[in-house]
């Protein structure tokens, strides 16, 4: 900025002020918003470039641009729907950008609270940017529909007027990304955040009837949503918009999708060929495919020297051959980032894939966090605690420890049978019973003891002091509350209501019972012998 | 994509869909009868403007009836006659149910009519002051004030002090104004409070859909060119000739029928037509048939088909688990419990698809953002995380639908939700 630097030059420049760079002069002070850049800004494309841009989205796009209509054409609102990462907003940025239409966009997940929405369409609309110079304020207060409606309806005849005025002149590129028409259109983008507002129904109804309310005719207005419309309706009743549906991408667009911007076209397609199949049977999103193909596709190329080369069947045979342990634990953790180090790391990788390619059993033996002793025990405790009724603590925990002396039982009749049925299905319904802190207590001084005999005959085989347990013995119970609450914070102990009759807090155990084996394993505990079965 | 597009489609295009955009235009070959909604509504208002005294309408019907748009021809035409004695006052009871709003904006449009000057900072009492002032000033002025309140539900929300008000100002013999609500609960004025309720007096309108004559009237004032200079003349006659024969094949009076079925105000039929035209072929100019036809079809939406027909092959089992659970009159199920039953799918038919329990979570959070299954409310009890009660909300015709109609849907799915 040849003028921020003129203004700069008459200071006199001390040596720390000449040392630090004045950079802090904001470039956008000098650079007033004007009606031209409420277009995409760069310059538009034409209708192939963007069909070839989003493979599979071809009707969609198509029915996009007639719903809009040709220049200056008044339109009905549009809704356009869909799950999430099927493109739809940028889609419809894309033609836009081809159209060289004004429009304002303002998406409901960044401006989460009405006044914020309102503000911010005021803002692109009056051609006010939150600068230094103005305390990053803007332009307009408005946190009422009311005052939302009348500030809009000014807003938009300004812009329109200099539209119209900037119109006249005839230009004869018209693909330079300025405005063209005029027209104005508002995008609403991720329209279904505003039922978790505060008042959001009312807010809802507001948008859908914005159109009629406003009643101007070079307006039209775009609503996205990732949810579809019959989840608005309500009992107060609403003009839909038109709807535009956008499916799931087929297997053969995913395909396409990735495809692009691949550097090894061949093999890529090859390793498609391979993981496509299996993992759209589990899901079809691509931001989560996306994720997991990044990382197989780097394992899949690790026995090539050269990534450009084309592979041959014999080759593809050969990768496929190496992929494919890794393929079926990957489907079953796809969702989980996995804390094995990747790359790297070659006696890691080994020890991986050892673990890969013996049974799914052995995953299940170790639990994937460390947890102290006693926080072990205590989460045992309350394991059995919750699945356990109160009344079987006496026989359980008795000194003989276990379930030796049960009684044989009948041959169980059908009644019984259906009876242990139902009892099954409410005890899954009703989920883990809640237990006072004393049982947990109570229950964890038996377990202690019973696991010290057993947990007494490992700590020899290893090179810790062993003189040091016994006084680890004394002390386990002093931080025991301590662990009680860490178990809570982290979500395995839940407070659950208290009773009105004894009034203290009672615990609920939200631990799985695969958790729970796992613990009872690395700590070589006999779980199953203090489980209650039905 | 060489192909050439005619300017007059292009023109044509628009002004077609101009005029579906302009609820004026539609509605006037409606209103031209001497028993329409309109005649009578004109009728009310301007004896009560004649004559100077007060009144109050209600206007009923379901929405997309026209009911704004009568009201904005008949406030129209009564500008027009009445230049200098009525004024009109518009709220919305979406954006005015608030006591503080509704004065506050009755007062700034009666300061825009009036070349007032307008104080924002207006308290509620002011305002309301001001609004009996202007009553009355402008009623000794013989000048009428129209108080047009649409969505008429939402005023009678709360308190109604505004519509309690406004009517009760209305019984001096010195103010002449008219209240005219528009609503589309037709029982609207049972919502009303008793000191309100026999302030009003009960005139209402019921704005009902039109027949088919008027139907096809209505389709030939929308859908035909006129014959002035700015078309080329050949083209206008083809056009108004290629509409005259699609509107008498006997499939486009099916399509119709099809339509009015499922909704038959005005509005379901403008937002038809209006589909139907963007599909228009620009190369040629005329519409078709196949326009017609593919809008019926993109009006017939089903969601949750389309919800089913996204589904991956994971979610499809656990949604056939969930049928299955509720088959066997298991009425409240949560995850682990349908976990089980997908364990149990697994062990006696040895599927190929058996995932561990954090993918078929994940595969739960989709289906339950796609709105197929919802967790039921609680009862009491407080359960978290995978105990929570949960239910679907599709039915099973619709499941099988969806799966019959799903690209890669396999054969064991369908055998097992049978059973």
């Amino acid at each position: 900025m040849p003028r921020e630097e003129s203004s700069k030059a008459t200071r006199r420049s001390t040596r720390s002020s000449s040392s630090v760079t004045v950079e802090n002069a904001e470039p956008n002070e000098s650079h007033q918003p004007t009606v031209d850049d409420l277009t995409f800004g760069d310059e538009s494309i034409t209708v192939d470039a963007v069909l070839s841009n989003f493979p599979g989205r071809r009707s969609q796009i198509l029915d996009l641009i007639r719903l809009m209509g040709p220049l200056d054409c008044p339109t009905l609102p549009v809704m356009i729907y869909g799950s999430a990462s099927t493109g739809k907003t940028s889609v419809v940025l894309q033609v836009l950008r081809h159209l060289s239409r004004p429009f304002v966009y303002s998406s409901c997940r960044t401006c989460y609270s009405p006044r914020i929405l309102f503000e911010s369409i005021l803002n692109q609309l009056l051609l006010h940017r939150k600068c230094s110079s103005n305390g990053y304020s803007s332009a307009k207060r408005c946190d009422k529909p009311s005052d939302f409606v009348n500030l809009l309806r000014e807003a938009l005849g300004n812009v329109i007027e200099s539209l119209e005025s900037g119109s006249g002149t005839s230009r004869p590129d018209k693909s330079d990304g300025k405005p063209m028409g005029k027209m104005v259109y508002l995008i609403f983008d991720n329209v279904d955040l505003i039922r978790d507002w505060d008042k959001g129904s009312m807010i809802l109804q507001f948008l859908f009837s914005l159109y009629n309310v406003l009643k101007m005719p070079q307006l039209g207005i775009i609503l996205i949503s990732g949810l579809p419309p019959d989840v608005y309706y309500s009992n107060m009743g609403y003009t839909d918009p038109l709807p535009l549906y956008f499916p799931e991408y087929s297997e053969e667009d995913l395909r396409q999708i990735f495809l692009r911007n691949q550097a090894n076209r061949k093999l890529y397609a090859a390793f498609l060929d391979v993981v496509l199949k299996p993992f759209c049977r589990v899901t079809r999103r691509l931001e989560e495919l996306s994720t997991t193909f990044s990382s197989l596709f780097r394992k899949y190329c690790e026995p090539l020297d050269d990534l450009g080369i084309s592979p041959n069947e014999d080759m593809k045979r050969r990768l496929y051959s190496h992929l494919k342990p890794l393929i079926a634990p990957c489907l079953n953790e796809i969702f989980r980032v996995s804390s094995h180090p990747h790359d790297g790391d070659t006696r890691g990788e080994r020890r991986q894939k050892a673990s890969y390619s013996s049974e799914n059993r052995e995953e299940l033996e170790t639990l994937d966090f460390h947890m102290s002793v006693s926080a072990k025990f205590l989460l045992i405790a309350a394991f059995l605690a919750s699945r356990n009724p109160a009344t079987l603590d006496a026989s359980m925990f008795d000194s003989t420890g276990g379930m030796d002396n049960r009684k044989r039982k009948r041959k169980a009749s059908e009644k019984s049978m259906e009876k242990k049925e139902m009892a099954e299905q409410e005890a899954v319904m009703k989920g883990p019973g809640s237990f006072p802190l004393e049982r947990l207590l109570a229950i964890f001084q038996c377990i202690a003891s019973v696991g010290d005999s057993s947990f007494g005959e490992e700590e020899e085989e290893e090179d810790e002091d062993p003189t040091g347990y016994d006084k680890e013995n004394n002390n386990l119970m002093s931080d025991i509350l301590l662990q009680v609450s860490s178990l809570c914070d982290a979500n395995f102990l839940i407070k659950s209501g208290s009773c009105p009759l004894e009034g203290s807090i009672r615990y609920r155990s939200m631990v799985s019972e695969d958790l729970a084996l796992k613990a009872a394993r690395s700590l070589s505990f006999p779980l199953a012998k203090y489980l209650y079965r039905r | 994509m060489g192909k050439e597009i005619i300017p007059a489609a292009e023109k044509s295009l628009n002004l077609i869909r101009g005029r579906l955009c302009d609820p004026s235009y539609v509605f006037r070959p409606l209103s031209a009868s001497s028993d329409s909604n309109y005649s009578k509504l004109k009728f009310i208002v301007s004896t009560s403007i004649t004559e100077g005294c007060n009144n109050s309408i209600l206007l009923l019907g379901p929405r997309g009836s026209g009911k704004a748009a009568v009201l904005d021809l008949v406030a129209g035409d009564l500008l027009e006659e009445f230049p200098d004695s009525v004024s009109l006052i518009r709220l919305n009871g979406l954006l005015h149910s608030d006591d503080n709003c509704a004065f506050k904006e009755i007062a700034r449009q009666l300061c825009m009519e009036h070349h007032l000057l307008f104080s924002k900072m207006a308290s509620l009492d002011e305002n309301s002051q001001f609004i009996v002032a202007m009553l009355r000033e402008c009623g000794l002025a013989h000048k009428t004030i129209i108080f047009v309140l649409d969505e008429f539900d939402m005023f009678a929300q709360g308190k109604q002090r505004l519509l309690y008000s406004l009517l009760d100002a209305m019984q001096s013999v010195t103010s002449q104004a008219v209240v005219i609500g528009i609503s589309s609960r037709l029982d609207a004025d049972q919502l009303l409070e008793k000191r309100v309720r026999s302030r009003f007096s009960h005139r209402k309108i019921l704005f009902l859909p039109p027949s088919r004559e008027e139907f096809d009237g209505l389709l030939e004032h929308l859908l035909s060119l006129p014959a002035d200079s700015s078309f080329p003349n050949g083209y206008v006659s083809r056009f108004n000739e290629k509409i005259k024969n699609i509107t008498s094949d006997t499939r486009f009076k099916d399509i119709l029928r099809t339509l009015f079925n499922a909704n038959s105000t005005v509005n379901s039929l403008l937002k038809f037509i209006f589909r139907a035209v963007s599909l228009m072929n620009l190369e040629s100019g005329l519409l078709s048939l196949e326009n017609f036809k593919a809008a019926l079809s993109s009006m017939q939406r089903q969601p949750k088909l389309e919800a089913v027909r996204d589904c991956s092959i994971l979610e499809l089992y656990l949604l056939v688990c969930m049928r299955r659970l509720e088959v066997k009159e298991q009425s409240a199920y949560n995850i682990i419990s349908v976990m089980k039953e997908y364990k149990t799918i697994h062990d006696s038919f040895q599927t190929s698809d058996y995932y561990a329990q954090n993918v078929c979570l994940r595969a739960f959070e989709h289906l339950r953002e796609r709105q197929v299954i919802c967790y039921t409310e609680n009862r009491g009890q407080s359960q978290t995380g995978e105990y929570r009660p949960m239910k679907l909300l599709i039915s099973a015709s619709e499941l099988h639908q969806g799966m019959r109609s799903h690209a890669c849907c396999p054969a064991i799915l369908l055998k097992l939700l049978d059973h």
